[in-house]
């Protein structure tokens, strides 16, 4: 057999062998039922609960911003934001929590927000005729 | 409903262009048609092939006109055209017009195609033999981009592409269009301000032609494969390919200079969805370049040549249905919206995928390989096994980045099905992609060393196991004093310093030893110096990043330890140290819709010294109307070794957004407070401390004066104003605090002038109410009366009055002059406590009777009227009253909780060594260009 192959068959059982690690990176989209159970880091999906406050104060500290967040399921936690508030934030329709649970606080560490395109197709804007 | 005749539209645009859009789509299908029966050696293969040219050029000029009808349209801002509309507006500069036009779906698949042109142009031009297989498989990329703005609908719900060249008016149906001249009503979207830079004006040209390069080879391989001449096009292929593999890099670098200077990413590289398939066609295209090299000299590797050159292009496809279908969502930041393609992308990748697959299995038995077997001692045997791992490379890359297609296709079958996700991208790939660094370099030093074929290997053992020795020697040094400036940590990044450094040196010894006459043959090992630049440049800049903007005192107390702190608060003027650094934020100002944060900073020595300063200027973009924040712009001070990179993180909300800061202003909750001069009224305020409890904080407010000629930033004076202002002092824990709000009369209007106590959290305003307190009230006066001549002089509560004649001038602040009007001011001049004083009552008379308008001196609280003039005794009368105002009881309008804005919320990072990958990267593709020039030579 040809050294080449010898080789590539040893690539492809290495490949074969980091891809099927590549799945111990990777999380599922949770809840919160399951950070609370596992207590390990878990992404969750959720919608901003308008209706529970918001907390930015960065003159405080400009790392620390809490919010509720409604998983799926309906369960509601308060989430801490080790970051600055995001931009846009109010108009997310929804939210990615990476992180984990502290007593009765998810922690998160990174977020990611799924918003409204900004520019609206469908507005047309009407031009401002100016007073003047 | 009755046909609207529209008013103002230009209908020719359109028209010329869905007609070439189709003449188009029609001449790339006979073009494709006609170079494939051209392919046969004989007469009717001459005629086929002339008609093959004749339709691309057909092709190529309608979609020149379609593009340039467009430009047209933007140009002129015929917002009736929906492209039109959305991408431009008309505040756009001219510069960004070409960016507007790029900016949609629609547009890039055209700027796609234009390349496409161009390279088929050139192509007619050079290719000789090979233009009629070569540019018919262009064509059948044309035929498949091109039908992606077709706009041809087969049933209502079911369309081929999408029109560039809509109207409006057709695309949606809203009551806007009843009107007539709805054209007037109408203003363009705009680009969006986040790509209103030169990056967007010059990067997605270059990636474009460097994706469109890539059909160049795949189109060589195919035509390889389809007429039998399995080797002779690796001759003509070789500057195509090297062209391609310098154009795409440049591209790809390109993505990273903009995201690294002007996003606020934090870094060059993100690995991104959408970068991510953008480099593993170059991977696969340089892994290509090198089997191409292999079979060009040796005869091996053919067959995955072939392999590499058709996979780079259908990745190519692959990537472009990753970014344009919208499966990336919210996962990737570059991703164009979702424009119902999907299946059409889908067919453009299933036809080329089934193309090259069938074609190469059809072949492949046929496609020569030699006989023996490369030595394991020749340059091929390990350039090959570079390849391989370029490969490798590849393929984990995409496997990673396709999880959203995986959960897509598991979610056609189970709806239920939440999905996977990389918990952390940035170390996932790196964790791998680390060792691939690790090996290319090591063997870009090692191959270059090495023969092909390697005749004599007794002969050259020697020399090589020299220059390797002198290499790793070298290179263990070089990495031991590069420890000395930057961390290196883990071993593994130590393994990877070794090879990069170890590439870098074996590399230029090579150039030395054979190649001091013939530079222009150094491509290869210019290219491969870079590639060892650039991993030292990224271990230094990636691994070495150090976030500078913290806060140490105030951020240590709640830390989670994997969780770092980012970010600082500064206030306006307020200096405050990080890392060494005195940093203040010092002024902002906006121009247009982009607002300037002039930061300073100053490097502070052990003694407190200030040793070197500079600023920085970090931007907040806004959108198109100035309302609200759309991006923040960094700044960056850049040094030969390292890079500061700085820019906001956040802003106040009411500094974010201006229409959010009306809505909180209307929403304070303004109290009023009745102030005097003698005695401090109370005020309380009741806030949450930081660790939660309740405090009540005391502060006392008197008024200080009431100020006629007041000053406020945002009041601006005009003639006729009535201004006043009330100067407050606010005592609070032996600190005062002053401000002065302004109220100003002007005509009917009445202006208040707020001012903001960030100390407090006050917001001080004043209301009409406080004019009542202040203009006294006519029946409190008690007028005395003097009866003088020119030029007389009287007292009046120890101040001296002089009677000085009259001004024709005729002015007041409550006069306004009409036609038969008899008016002049009485000139008196007052003296009081050494001080001088004037005052112009006025004298009217309109229609047969005498009106007087008083004037007043507010310093001394003096009412005067002049309202009798006797002609025939030259005298008059003068009316004087003196009666100061109330500076008791006066309302002053106070809100508490009124947060202080002027502070920004600061991210600063140190890159060390980030031009090590700069340096590194451009060498590689200047390497590759070079290649690619000594190719031309010999072709």
């Amino acid at each position: 057999m040809k050294k080449i192959y010898i080789v590539a068959i040893i690539m492809i059982v290495a490949a074969i062998g980091l891809l099927t690690s590549v799945a111990a990176d990777t999380s599922t989209y949770g809840d919160f039922s399951q950070a609370i159970a596992t207590q390990k880091k878990v992404k969750v999906v959720g919608t901003l609960a308008k209706d529970r406050p918001m907390e930015y104060n960065p003159e405080i500290d400009p790392n620390h911003f809490t919010f509720f967040l409604t998983d799926m399921n309906g369960e509601t936690h308060k989430v801490v934001l080790k970051a600055a508030k995001p931009k846009d934030f109010e108009l997310s329709e929804q939210i990615v929590v990476t992180g984990s649970m502290k007593g009765d606080e998810f922690v998160a560490s990174h977020i990611l927000m799924k918003c409204p395109s900004k520019y609206k197709d469908e507005e047309v804007q009407i031009k401002e005729k100016s007073a003047s | 409903m009755e046909q609207i005749q529209y008013i103002g539209e230009h209908l020719w645009p359109g028209r010329i262009g869905h007609f070439c859009i189709v003449l188009g789509f029609v001449a790339a299908i006979l073009s494709a048609v006609a170079y494939a029966m051209g392919t046969r050696n004989d007469a009717a293969g001459k005629g086929w092939l002339r008609m093959g040219r004749t339709a691309f050029i057909v092709h190529g000029i309608s979609i020149l006109t379609v593009m340039g009808t467009i430009l047209w349209a933007m140009i002129n801002q015929y917002f009736e055209y929906q492209y039109v509309w959305q991408h431009v507006s008309e505040d756009l500069p001219m510069k960004y017009i070409f960016s507007a036009f790029w900016e949609g779906q629609e547009g890039s698949f055209m700027l796609w195609m234009f390349w496409h042109i161009i390279l088929g142009f050139v192509l007619i031009w050079r290719a000789g033999k090979w233009e009629a297989p070569v540019i018919a498989v262009i064509a059948a990329v044309e035929v498949f981009i091109n039908s992606m703005i077709l706009g041809i609908y087969i049933t209502p719900d079911m369309k081929i592409g999408s029109n560039p060249l809509l109207l409006l008016r057709d695309t949606m149906d809203i009551p806007l269009f009843y009107n007539a001249d709805y054209l007037q009503l109408i203003q363009g979207n705009g680009l969006n301000p986040l790509l209103q830079n030169y990056w967007m004006t010059i990067h997605p040209p270059t990636l474009f032609l460097g994706f469109a390069s890539t059909v160049v080879p795949f189109a060589y391989a195919i035509a390889g494969l389809w007429t039998k001449q399995y080797k002779e096009w690796l001759r003509p292929a070789m500057p195509w390919a090297l062209f391609s593999g310098g154009i795409l890099g440049l591209g790809i670098l390109m993505g990273g200079a903009w995201a690294y200077e002007a996003l606020s990413f934090g870094g060059y590289w993100a690995w991104d969805p959408v970068e991510n398939m953008s480099l593993v066609p170059w991977l696969l295209l340089v892994a290509g370049i090198h089997s191409h090299l292999i079979a060009k000299n040796t005869g091996q590797a053919l067959r995955a040549t072939y392999l590499f050159y058709l996979f780079t292009f259908i990745m190519i496809l692959y990537s472009t249905f990753l970014t344009r279908s919208g499966i990336l969502g919210d996962s990737s930041v570059h991703a164009f919206t979702e424009m119902g393609l999907e299946s059409q992308l889908i067919l453009f990748i299933a036809a080329f995928l089934g193309l090259s697959l069938v074609l190469y299995f059809l072949r492949r038995k046929q496609i020569p390989v030699p006989e023996k077997e490369e030595p394991i001692t020749a340059r091929e045997f390990w350039m090959f096994i570079g390849s391989l791992i370029l490969l490798f490379s590849s393929v984990i890359i995409t496997v990673s980045t396709s999880l959203p297609v995986y959960n897509k296709i598991v979610q056609l079958f189970n709806p239920e099905y939440l999905g996977l996700t990389i918990n952390d991208p940035i170390e996932h790939y790196n964790k791998y992609q680390l060792w691939i660094g690790v090996f290319i370099g090591l063997l870009t030093g090692i191959a270059q060393y090495l023969r092909y074929k390697e005749p004599n290997w007794p002969g050259r053992r020697s020399l090589f196991l020299k220059k390797m020795g002198i290499s790793a020697v070298a290179a263990i040094a070089m990495s031991i004093a590069t420890s000395f400036w930057i961390q290196l940590g883990a071993w593994q990044y130590w393994l990877l310093m070794f090879a990069g450094w170890f590439a870098v040196v074996a590399n230029s010894m090579y150039i030395i030893d054979f190649l001091r006459k013939n530079l222009k043959a150094a491509g290869s090992a210019l290219a491969h110096i870079g590639f060892g630049l650039m991993i030292v440049g990224i271990i230094a800049s990636g691994l070495n990043k150090q976030h500078i903007s913290s806060n140490p005192v105030v951020q240590r107390q709640l830390l989670d330890e994997e969780l770092i702190q980012k970010n600082v608060l500064l206030f306006k003027g307020m200096p405050m140290f990080m890392s060494g650094y005195r940093v203040t934020y010092e002024r902002d100002t906006m121009v247009g819709n982009l607002r300037k944060f002039t930061v300073r900073y100053q490097k502070l020595d052990d003694q407190g010294n200030v040793t070197e300063e500079f600023t920085v200027e970090p931007t907040a973009t806004y959108d198109n109307k100035a309302i609200e924040v759309k991006a923040f712009n960094p700044s960056t001070k850049r040094y030969l070794d390292k890079d500061i990179f700085t820019h906001i993180a956040t802003l106040p909300m009411k500094e974010a957004n201006f229409q959010f800061a009306r809505e909180a202003d209307d929403s304070l909750d303004f109290q009023t407070y009745y102030l005097s001069q003698n005695e401090s009224t109370l005020i309380l305020d009741t806030v949450e401390t930081k660790t939660g409890e309740l405090k009540t904080l005391r502060t006392e407010a008197r008024i200080v004066e009431v100020d006629n000629k007041p000053t406020h930033p945002d009041y601006k004076p005009e003639e006729g104003d009535y201004a006043i202002g009330v100067k407050v002092a606010f005592e609070k824990e032996d600190t005062t605090f002053f401000a002065e709000p302004v109220l100003v009369l002007r005509g009917e209007l009445l202006y208040t002038y707020p001012v903001q106590l960030n100390d407090l959290s006050f917001k001080v305003r004043l209301t009409d109410e406080v004019l009542e307190k202040l203009i006294v009230n006519e029946n409190d006066l008690d007028y005395r009366k003097f009866t003088v001549r020119q030029g007389d002089s009287f007292e009046f509560n120890g101040m001296q009055f002089q009677f000085n004649g009259f001004d024709q001038a005729a002015k007041h602040s409550g006069y306004q002059p009409q036609e038969g009007d008899i008016a002049i001011n009485a000139k008196i001049d007052v003296v009081a406590e050494g001080k001088n004083y004037q005052a112009r009552p006025l004298y009217l008379i309109r229609d047969n009777s005498v009106v007087n308008l008083k004037d007043e001196i507010p310093e001394l609280g003096l009412h005067i009227r002049v309202p009798r003039i006797d002609p025939k005794t030259e005298t008059v009368d003068i009316w004087v009253a003196q009666k100061e105002a109330a500076l008791s009881g006066l309302p002053v309008q106070i809100a508490k909780k009124s947060f202080r804005t002027d502070y920004i919320v600061l991210e600063a990072i140190i890159f060390p060594g980030i031009n090590l990958f700069w340096l590194g990267s451009t060498l590689m593709m200047v390497g590759l260009f070079l290649a690619m020039f000594h190719r031309l030579r010999q072709y």
